[in-house]
C-alpha cells in the first residue's frame, strides 16, 4: 500500500476518535487490520427518520490510490433505502464516485452517509424496487424501512403486523429474509408475495 | 462503483516525513489538505487552499477530465497555483524528485505612474473636439488639433490672465447675443 494512503488513514483515524460526533455516538470507526486498508464504520440512524435508533455497520476498503480515489464503502447491515441496495448494501452516492475530492476524509464520508439516510434521492436510485415504493407510497416505505431498522439494526419499533406476515411465510417453508424481501417489495401484500415466492 | 486506477507511483512515498511531528502540537493551519501533513513545497490555489505540490499534482493527474479544487471544487489548474516561499524553506530539500517541479511564481511589473498613454499617435498630444451648432456654423465648432499641445491657463494675477478673463467674458456675451438673435429671428 502506498505510504501516503496509510499515513493519511492513520491521521484520519486519530481525528475521528477525537471528533465530537464520536462523543455523541453518531459515528464510529474501527480498524479491521493493521495495514489500514480495511476499516469498519458505524453510523447511528438520524433522528426523525425511519432509521432512528438503529446502528448501521459499514465496510470501508481503502484503495492504494487513496486519497486520490474514494474509499469503497458498503452497508453490512441490511437496510431499506432507495440509494442503497437491499441485496448487496452497495451505495449510490456521488461523492463515493465521480464527485470524490481528495480533501474529503472518512469522517466526512460517514457524515455524508448519515445525511443520505435523512435525505434519500429516489430519482438516482440504487435499488429500483425501494425507490418505486418511496415515490408511490411514502408511508409504506417508511414503515418498511422502520421494520428493517428494527430487525437488522436494532431499532426500537417492532411491527407486529409485518412480523406476523413473515411468520406465515416462514411456516410455509420460506427463508425469513427472503420472505421479508418479498413482502417489502409487494407493499406487504401477503398474497402477491406468496405468489411471487412460489411461482 | 467507485473507480480505482492502478497507479503505482513511488513518488508519493513520503520517506523522512513519517515519525517526525507525530505527537508534536503543530500549527494545523499549514497542513496540506490532501496528505494532512505540514505542507511541503507548498502551493496555494486561487481559491486559497493549501497543498503540497506533489499531492496536488497527483490529484490533478488522477482527474484529468475534472480539474477541481479538492476542498471546494472550484476550477483549478496547474498554471493557476501560487507557490509559497517561506523563509528557509529552500534549504529543506524534499526527497520526492520524480514530481515535476512546482510552477514558478509569476511576477508582474507594477504599473508605472504615467498618465493615459493615448492612442499611439506618437508622443505628441492628440486632441479632438466636437461641438453641435446650427448648420452653417456647425463647421466652425468642430476643431481638430493634431500635434500641438494645448496651452495651459495662464497663472492667476498676471496681465495675460486678466486678458483671457476679459476675452472669455466678451465671447460669453457674444454667445448670449447670438442665441437671443436666433430665438428672435
Amino acid at each position: 500500500m502506498a505510504n501516503i494512503a496509510a499515513q493519511r488513514i492513520k491521521r484520519e483515524f486519530k481525528e475521528v476518535i477525537k471528533s465530537e460526533e464520536v462523543a455523541k455516538c453518531a459515528i464510529k470507526l474501527e480498524l479491521v487490520n493493521d495495514s489500514f486498508t480495511e476499516l469498519k464504520g458505524e453510523i447511528a440512524g438520524p433522528p426523525d427518520t425511519p432509521y432512528e435508533g438503529g446502528n448501521f455497520v459499514l465496510e470501508i476498503k481503502v484503495p492504494e490510490t487513496y486519497p486520490f480515489n474514494p474509499p469503497k464503502v458498503r452497508f453490512v447491515t441490511k437496510i431499506w433505502h432507495p440509494n442503497i441496495s437491499s441485496v448487496t448494501g452497495a451505495i449510490c452516492l456521488d461523492i463515493l464516485k465521480d464527485q470524490w475530492a481528495a480533501a474529503m476524509t472518512l469522517r466526512t464520508v460517514l457524515l455524508s452517509l448519515q445525511a443520505l439516510l435523512s435525505a434519500a434521492e429516489p430519482d438516482d436510485p440504487q435499488d429500483a424496487v425501494v425507490a418505486k415504493q418511496y415515490k408511490e407510497n411514502l408511508e409504506m416505505f417508511e414503515s418498511t424501512a422502520r421494520h428493517w431498522t428494527n430487525i437488522y439494526a436494532g431499532g426500537p419499533d417492532l411491527n407486529k403486523d409485518f412480523n406476523d406476515k413473515i411468520r406465515k411465510l416462514v411456516e410455509m417453508g420460506v427463508e425469513e429474509h427472503q420472505a421479508r424481501v418479498a413482502l417489502s417489495s409487494y407493499n406487504w401484500d401477503l398474497e402477491r408475495a406468496t405468489e411471487q415466492l412460489f411461482s | 462503483m467507485a473507480s480505482s486506477k492502478n497507479e503505482s507511483e513511488p513518488s508519493s512515498s513520503k520517506a523522512g516525513v513519517s515519525g517526525e511531528g507525530d505527537d508534536k502540537k503543530e500549527d494545523r493551519t499549514f497542513e496540506c489538505n490532501i496528505c494532512l501533513d505540514t505542507a511541503k513545497d507548498a502551493v496555494v490555489s486561487m481559491c486559497g487552499h493549501l497543498f503540497c505540490w506533489p499531492c496536488l499534482h497527483q490529484w490533478l493527474e488522477t482527474r484529468l477530465s475534472r480539474q477541481v479544487c479538492p476542498v471546494c471544487k472550484a476550477a483549478i489548474s496547474k498554471d493557476k497555483v501560487i507557490p509559497l516561499y517561506g523563509r528557509g524553506s529552500t534549504n529543506q530539500q524534499d526527497p520526492r524528485e520524480k514530481v515535476p517541479p512546482r510552477p514558478a511564481g509569476q511576477r508582474t511589473e507594477p504599473e508605472s505612474g504615467s498618465n493615459f498613454p493615448g492612442f499611439g499617435f506618437g508622443d505628441n498630444g492628440f486632441h479632438m473636439s466636437f461641438g453641435i451648432g446650427a448648420f452653417p456654423f456647425g463647421f466652425f465648432t468642430s476643431t481638430f488639433n493634431f500635434g500641438d499641445v494645448r496651452p495651459n491657463a495662464a497663472p492667476l494675477g498676471t496681465p495675460q490672465h486678466m486678458e483671457e478673463q476679459f476675452l472669455s467674458k466678451i465671447f460669453l456675451w457674444l454667445a448670449f447675443l447670438f442665441i437671443a438673435w436666433l430665438l428672435l429671428a
